[in-house]
C-alpha cells in the first residue's frame, strides 16, 4: 500500500481506503437486503405476505386505523425511552465504580453484575412475573393511568439493560489515562468538576454505545415483556409476536416501515439541528 | 362478585414474598372496589379468530368495550395465567389445556343462568368429557389436525399419516408441527393407538418412528405450515384445518385431508379465568357469542367448525359441505379429542420430543 | 485504582443505585426460581422445596449434554462471524469523517430496531428456496440452493440478531483509540498489518472481549432463531429451557437448566475478573 502523505490519504486515514469502503458497502447490503424486502412487502396486496401479488397502499391505511397496533408502538417507544435513560445512568455509575475502586469481593460483585446478561431471558421473565404478582406490584400497576401502568415493564427492562451499559462503558473507561484526572485536580478542579469536564467527555462514546444498546434491547424485547405485561400494557414486540406466529401480515411490515422512516427522519433532523462541533465525538 | 378482587394464587414462595416486601419497603395502595363493573372487557384470544364485526356489535349491543389481546399458543396462555390473572376476563383455551386449567383452579365455574343462548348449541357439544356438565366452559369453535398438501406435487391420493412419517418419496418436502402433543398424538394414531395412549412401550415406538422419519422432515414448523406450503417451501405439512383452508382460498393447488387412521379433534372453548375483574361482562360476552347470528359471522370469517346448531342453519352450502371443515363421518368416528394426561405424562412426552429433536 | 475507603461518599453514590436495582429487581425475584431448581413439582401449579438435586442430575442426561454442546459450538461460530464482520464496521465508523459518524452508527443499528420476528421473517423471504436470492441466482443459471432450515441458517440468523452487541462495544473502544500509538508503530517501520496485529488489536482487546461476552452468552440462550430458521435438527438449549417454562410446565427443571448455564458462564467471568485483577498494567 502506498504510504504517501497527501492530505486525505494518510497512513491512518482508513476511512478513505477503497477496500474498507467496499467491505463496508458489502456488509450494508447484507444488513439491508431483508429490510428492503420488508419495505417492498409492505406494498404487497397478498395478505399473507408470501408471494408478490401487486402494489397497494392499503396496508398503510390499515396500520393507521389499527388502534391496538399504534398503542402497542407507543407503549414500546415510551418504555424504551424511559428505560434507556435510567439504565444508562445506572450502568455508567456501575462502570465508574468498578473502574475506580478496589473493594472486597470485587470479582464476585462483577460476576453478579453480569448475571442479567448471562441468564436465559425466559428465566428472568418468569422470575419477575412471580415477583410482581407476589409483591402485589402487578395488581398495583394494572390500575394506574398511562404511562405509570408501564412501570413494571420499565423496571424489568432497566434490570436487564443496565448491566449491558455497564460492560460497554467500562470497556471504554479502561483506556482512560488517570493522569488527566490528577492534572485536573492539581489545577484546582473539584471532584465534580473533574468528573463532569474530564471523565464524562471521555466516556461519551461508551455512553452513546451503551444507550443505543439499551434502547435496542428494550425496544425489541419480547420474552421478559411478555411475562411482565398485562392486557392493558401490550408492547409492539408482544403484539407482533402473537400476530406473526401464524404468518406476517403486510400491515405489520407497513408499521415497521413507518417506524424506520420516522427514525431516519428524526436522526437527520437531529443531526442538522446540532452544530457540527459535537462534544465527545472525536 | 362485582368489585375487582383479583385472586392471585398465594403459594409457598415465602422467601420471595418476605424478601420482596423487605427489599421494597413499600406498601402498594389497595384498589378501590367499584360498586359496578366498568363497561370494559379484556378478551384473550388467538389471532384471526373472531368475526370481522363481532366486537363492535357487542359494544353496540351492550356498551361494553372489548379489548382483545392475542396469544400465540396454549402454552403461552397457560404460562401467562399460571401465577395469577393480570386482568383477563375471557380466555379461549383448547380442550386439553382447559382441562388442565380446571384442575389447577385457574378458571371459575360459569353461571348458566346468565347464559340462555347455551340452548343453541348442538346437543353433542352441550356436554364434554373434559368439562363434565360444561360447568366451566362453552365451546367456541372446533377442528382437526391433518395433512395439508400441494396436489400437483404428490402422487395419488393422500389419505394416510404415512406420507408424513415414513414415506421417503417426499424427503425434504415435509413440515411437521413443532408441538410435542400433536406430533406424538398423530404418530400414535398412525400406529393404530389412541392419541391419549400413555403406554411407555408405545411411546418408545413413536420415538423410533419419528427419529427414523426425521431425515425426510425439512422443518418442525411453528403453526406456519400453511405459509411454507403456500410459498412452495414444502409440499406436505401437518396443520390445523382452518389454517390450510385460509391458503386454499388463495391457491387451488392446495388441499387438506384428515388421514383415515384418525386424528386429533380439538375444541377451543370460552372460559372465565380465576380472578377475572369483570365476570358479569364476561358472562354477557360469552352469551353474546352463542347467539346464532354472531356465531355464524365468526364461522364465516375464520372457517372453522361451529358447535352452534342454530348458527349452522344460517351458513351456506359451501361451508357445510366442505370436507376440510366437516370430515366424512367414518373419519370423524376415528378422531378423538386430546385429554389432559397429567404432569408425569407431559414430562415423559417432553423428554421424548427432546430426544427426537436432538437425534 | 483507589481503595473504596479513600472516598466513601463517591463510593456509596456509585455503589447504591446499581446494587439496589440488581438486588431488588433481579436477585430477589431470581431467588424464587433458584429455590425451584431444588424443588419437586407437587401439582400443576405448585412446587415444594425438598432440597433435591434430581433436576440437576436430570440435566446431565446425554441428550441434554449433546444439546448443550451443540449450542456452544453454534454460538461460538456465530460469535466469530460477528467479530469478523463487526470489527471492520466499527473500525470504518471510527475512522470516517466526523460528520458521518452518527449517521453511519445509526445505519448500522437501525436494522436492529425492527422487531426480531419481522426481521427474521424478512430473512426467510430472502433466503428460502423460492426466495429472492435464489431468484437472482436463477437468472445467472445457479441454484436453487437450500439455504434455510439447517445449522448454517441458525448461525446466520444469530449473526443478524446479535451484531449490534459486537459493533457497539468495539465502536466504544476503537473511537478515541490513541492514534499516536499507531503512528509511532508505522513511523518505526511497522507495516500496516503488523501495526494492526501488534498495536491496534491489543489496544482494542477490552472491546473485543466485551463484544464476545455480549454476543456469545445471549446466543447460548436464544430460542426464537433456532426455532424459526433451524431445520429438524436445530434444537438448542434455549429451546429446551423455554419449553420447560411453557409446554412442559416444569419450572424446577427449567430453573435447574438455566442455573447450570449461569454457573458455567458466571464461573468463566469470575475467573477472568480474578486474573485481570491480579495482572498489573492494563487492567481488563
Amino acid at each position: 500500500m502506498a504510504q504517501t502523505l497527501k492530505p486525505g490519504s494518510g497512513p491512518l486515514d482508513y476511512g478513505s481506503r477503497t477496500w474498507l469502503k467496499l467491505l463496508f458497502a458489502a456488509i450494508f447490503v447484507a444488513l439491508y437486503a431483508p429490510i428492503f424486502t420488508l419495505i417492498a412487502f409492505s406494498f404487497n396486496t397478498d395478505k399473507r405476505g408470501v408471494i408478490w401479488r401487486g402494489f397497494t397502499l392499503d396496508n398503510y391505511v390499515k396500520a393507521w386505523n389499527n388502534d391496538a397496533l399504534q398503542e402497542a408502538l407507543l407503549n414500546s417507544l415510551a418504555i424504551a425511552f424511559i428505560a434507556t435513560i435510567i439504565a444508562t445512568i445506572i450502568g455508567a455509575m456501575v462502570a465508574l465504580l468498578l473502574w475506580r475502586f478496589r473493594f472486597p469481593m470485587k470479582a464476585a460483585y462483577e460476576g453478579v453484575m453480569a448475571l442479567p446478561i448471562v441468564i436465559p431471558e425466559i428465566c428472568m421473565g418468569v422470575s419477575l412475573l412471580l415477583f410482581f404478582i407476589n409483591t402485589g406490584m402487578m395488581e398495583w400497576s394494572v390500575g394506574m393511568p398511562w404511562p405509570l401502568n408501564l412501570s413494571n415493564i420499565v423496571i424489568a427492562h432497566v434490570a436487564f439493560c443496565f448491566p449491558f451499559v455497564a460492560v460497554v462503558v467500562r470497556s471504554r473507561l479502561i483506556g482512560f489515562n488517570r493522569q488527566l484526572e490528577e492534572a485536573s485536580k492539581d489545577l484546582g478542579a473539584s471532584e465534580w468538576q473533574t468528573f463532569w469536564n474530564v471523565i464524562v467527555p471521555f466516556m461519551m462514546p461508551g455512553l452513546v454505545a451503551g444507550a443505543l444498546l439499551a434502547f435496542t434491547l428494550s425496544l425489541d424485547d419480547f420474552v421478559i415483556t411478555f411475562f411482565t405485561s398485562g392486557p392493558e400494557t401490550v408492547t409492539f414486540p408482544v403484539k407482533v409476536y402473537s400476530l406473526v406466529r401464524r404468518g406476517v401480515s403486510p400491515e405489520i411490515n407497513a408499521a415497521s416501515t413507518v417506524l424506520i422512516v420516522i427514525t431516519v427522519v428524526a436522526t437527520v433532523i437531529a443531526m442538522k439541528l446540532q452544530a457540527p462541533t459535537k462534544t465527545g465525538e472525536g | 362478585m362485582t368489585g375487582y378482587t383479583p385472586k392471585f394464587s398465594r403459594k409457598r414462595r415465602s422467601i420471595l414474598q418476605g424478601l420482596g416486601a423487605l427489599g421494597l419497603g413499600l406498601t402498594f395502595l389497595p384498589r378501590n372496589s367499584l360498586s359496578e363493573e366498568e363497561k370494559k372487557l379484556n378478551f384473550y384470544n388467538w389471532d384471526t379468530y373472531i368475526g370481522e364485526t363481532t366486537l363492535a356489535d357487542f359494544e353496540k349491543a351492550t356498551g361494553i368495550e372489548v379489548k382483545m389481546d392475542l396469544f400465540a399458543d396454549n402454552d403461552e396462555l397457560f404460562a401467562k395465567l399460571k401465577a395469577g390473572n393480570p386482568g383477563y376476563d375471557v380466555i379461549c383455551p383448547t380442550n386439553d389445556n382447559l382441562e388442565r386449567m380446571i384442575k389447577a383452579n385457574m378458571v371459575t365455574p360459569l353461571d348458566h343462568a346468565k347464559l340462555p343462548n347455551f340452548k343453541n348449541l348442538d346437543p353433542v357439544f352441550q356436554d364434554a368429557a373434559f368439562d363434565p356438565g360444561r360447568k366451566h366452559s362453552v365451546p367456541y369453535l372446533w377442528g382437526t389436525v391433518g395433512v395439508g398438501f400441494r396436489k400437483s406435487k404428490v402422487e395419488g391420493t393422500v389419505d394416510s399419516w404415512k406420507v408424513l412419517f415414513e414415506d421417503d418419496k417426499y424427503a425434504g418436502r415435509i413440515a411437521l408441527l413443532g408441538d410435542a402433543k400433536v406430533v406424538i398424538g398423530s404418530a400414535l394414531k398412525y400406529l393404530g393407538q389412541s392419541l391419549n395412549s400413555t403406554d411407555p412401550a408405545m411411546l418408545k415406538k413413536v420415538e423410533e418412528l419419528l427419529i427414523a422419519g426425521k431425515k425426510n422432515v425439512k422443518v418442525y414448523a411453528d403453526d406456519n405450515g400453511q405459509d411454507l406450503l403456500a410459498s412452495g417451501d414444502v409440499d406436505l405439512t401437518m396443520e390445523y384445518n382452518g389454517d390450510i383452508l385460509q391458503v386454499m382460498a388463495e391457491d387451488d393447488d392446495i388441499s387438506y385431508v384428515v388421514p383415515t387412521e384418525g386424528a386429533e379433534m380439538w375444541q377451543d372453548c370460552l372460559a372465565i379465568p380465576t380472578g377475572a375483574p369483570r365476570p358479569e361482562n364476561a358472562h354477557a360476552f360469552i352469551n353474546f357469542i352463542m347467539d346464532p347470528e354472531v356465531e355464524a359471522g365468526i364461522a364465516k370469517t375464520v372457517q372453522y367448525g361451529t358447535p352452534n346448531a342454530e348458527a349452522k342453519k344460517l351458513m351456506d352450502k359451501a361451508y357445510l359441505e366442505n370436507p376440510a371443515i366437516f370430515p366424512p363421518a367414518e373419519v370423524v368416528a376415528k378422531c378423538e379429542p386430546a385429554l389432559y394426561l397429567g404432569e408425569d405424562v407431559t414430562k415423559m412426552r417432553d423428554e421424548t420430543w427432546t430426544r427426537v429433536q436432538a437425534a | 485504582m483507589d481503595s473504596w475507603r479513600g472516598n466513601l461518599r463517591v463510593f456509596w453514590t456509585l455503589f447504591t443505585p446499581g446494587t439496589f436495582w440488581l438486588l431488588v429487581f433481579f436477585l430477589i425475584p431470581l431467588a424464587g426460581l433458584f429455590q425451584d431448581s431444588f424443588s419437586d413439582k407437587i401439582s400443576i401449579t405448585e412446587t415444594a422445596f425438598t432440597g433435591t438435586f434430581a433436576n440437576y442430575v436430570r440435566a446431565f442426561d446425554t441428550v441434554y449434554l449433546t444439546i448443550i454442546w451443540k449450542s456452544i459450538w453454534i454460538s461460538a461460530v456465530a460469535t466469530a462471524f460477528c467479530l469478523l464482520l463487526a470489527y471492520p464496521i466499527a473500525f470504518g465508523i471510527c475512522f470516517a469523517p466526523a460528520r458521518w459518524k452518527p449517521l453511519l452508527l445509526l445505519l448500522v443499528i437501525l436494522p436492529f430496531w425492527i422487531n426480531l420476528l419481522i426481521r427474521t421473517y424478512a430473512l426467510i423471504a430472502v433466503f428460502r428456496s423460492q426466495g429472492y436470492l435464489n431468484l437472482v441466482l436463477g437468472w445467472i443459471g445457479l441454484g436453487p440452493f437450500e439455504m434455510l432450515y439447517n445449522n448454517g441458517a441458525v448461525i446466520m440468523g444469530l449473526v443478524y440478531v446479535y451484531m449490534p452487541f459486537m459493533v457497539l462495544p468495539l465502536y466504544a473502544t476503537i473511537e478515541r483509540l490513541d492514534r499516536s500509538f499507531l503512528e509511532a508503530s508505522l513511523d518505526l517501520g511497522g507495516s500496516q498489518v503488523q501495526t494492526f496485529f501488534k498495536v491496534t488489536l491489543p489496544l482494542t482487546m477490552p472491546g473485543i472481549i466485551t463484544g464476545i461476552i455480549l454476543v456469545f452468552i445471549p446466543c447460548l440462550g436464544s430460542f426464537l432463531t433456532p426455532d424459526m430458521l433451524g431445520g429438524a435438527n436445530a434444537i438448542m438449549i434455549g429451546n429446551v429451557i423455554e419449553r420447560q417454562f411453557k409446554a412442559a410446565n416444569d419450572y424446577p427443571f427449567g430453573s435447574a437448566l438455566s442455573f447450570l448455564l449461569m454457573y458455567v458462564t458466571f464461573g468463566a467471568l469470575a475467573l477472568r475478573a480474578y486474573f485481570a485483577s491480579r495482572s498489573k498494567g492494563v487492567d481488563v
